[in-house]
């Protein structure tokens, strides 16, 4: 009797744990952050501790408005936001505090616009290699995601 | 009637300046032909005879810009995968970095290595680098460094293209879909 109750316990906390698995397989790698998701996460990988830029969809299906303040990889030792701007046939670019993305928007961060900024490799990573980037927002949430490694001559 | 008719005549006129045929900007009459002393990837000093022979695009950037550039560059990998495998080896990209200070002649061999073999890195002194771009109107600057040492660089984003003579043809700029590019380059190296 003991024991059936052992194991009906048992059972349930790895009914549990399932759940949670299957949970976090659904919603693309969002464990701390409900509601928050990227799409289509992409790292355009230079050579050598030349930087590199993240491209990915943030969207926000929760119903209050979030801001991005940062992002983090262990791969890198800083990452940035930034903005690339083209005017009268000058391109220039510059780092960009926050991001404010509304209840139900998506934000879009692509090739000559918004992209993350990451500078000084300190990892070894290819071409294929998937990496784990962690994006911070105003609140304290974090929204861990899965950026695969692709060559910038593919990103056009 | 004249007053009527002179606008009209006017934009007959104007219309037969422009070739029709090109999709990119056509500017042949308004910029000279190649003429540069740089500093190539193996760290030589070259001029502009190195580079006659093929039709040459020129783009002005440096490596450190993550999104831009190799998305510029990118861009000119498709559509010279486009072109027949024999014009392939007819063809360079020119990318001049406008940050010496950074790039390296080995730096901008692993550069444009991830491009294809087309792309040829060059660089150059100050002066060197300011005769190239005021001869093609262009400008570049740096930005303030951060506690890192890290600093961003504007630049030009269009590409000039010159025939195999070394004659300025076109400028092809970011807004011009890749399929433009093609069909402009193809039409170049057929015709000059």
């Amino acid at each position: 009797m003991v024991n059936k109750l052992r194991i009906g316990a048992m059972t349930r906390a790895r009914g549990k744990w399932a759940c949670g698995l299957l949970a976090l397989l659904l919603t693309g790698g969002m464990a701390q952050a409900q509601d928050l998701s990227l799409k289509d996460a992409r790292l355009s990988l230079l050579p050598g501790d030349m930087p590199g830029a993240g491209y990915f969809s943030l969207h926000n299906d929760s119903p209050e408005n979030v801001t991005l303040v940062g992002a983090q990889s262990d791969a890198f030792k800083n990452t940035e936001i930034h903005m690339s701007m083209e005017k009268d046939g000058m391109a220039s670019m510059h780092a960009v505090p926050e991001i404010d993305i509304a209840a139900g928007e998506r934000f879009e961060f692509a090739p000559k616009g918004y992209h993350l900024m990451f500078m000084h490799r300190v990892a070894p990573l290819e071409v294929g290699d998937d990496i784990e980037v962690v994006l911070r927002f105003a609140d304290g949430q974090q929204l861990p995601a899965i950026f695969e490694v692709v060559s910038p001559a593919a990103m056009h | 009637m004249l007053k009527w008719l002179s606008p009209i005549f006017l934009s007959v006129l104007l219309a037969g300046c422009e070739d029709p045929n090109w999709h990119t900007s056509d500017i042949s009459d308004i910029m000279p032909e190649l003429d540069l002393s740089l500093m190539n990837e193996n760290g030589q000093q070259v001029e502009e005879d190195a580079y006659i022979g093929k039709t040459t695009l020129l783009y002005f950037g440096y490596t450190h810009c993550p999104d831009v550039c190799p998305t510029s560059l990118a861009r000119m990998t498709a559509a010279i995968k486009k072109l027949d495998e024999p014009a392939r080896d007819d063809i360079q990209v020119l990318f001049v970095s406008v940050d010496p200070e950074r790039d390296t002649p080995a730096r901008l061999r692993q550069y444009t290595d991830v491009f294809g073999p087309q792309f040829i890195g060059l660089t150059g002194s100050t002066a060197q680098l300011d005769a190239l771009t005021n001869r093609y109107r262009v400008s570049y600057g740096y930005g303030e460094k951060d506690e890192n040492g890290n600093y961003d660089v504007s630049h030009s984003s269009g590409i000039f293209v010159f025939n195999e003579q070394g004659d300025a043809r076109l400028l092809m700029r970011n807004s011009d879909p890749i399929p433009s590019m093609v069909s402009d380059l193809q039409r170049l190296m057929e015709r000059g």
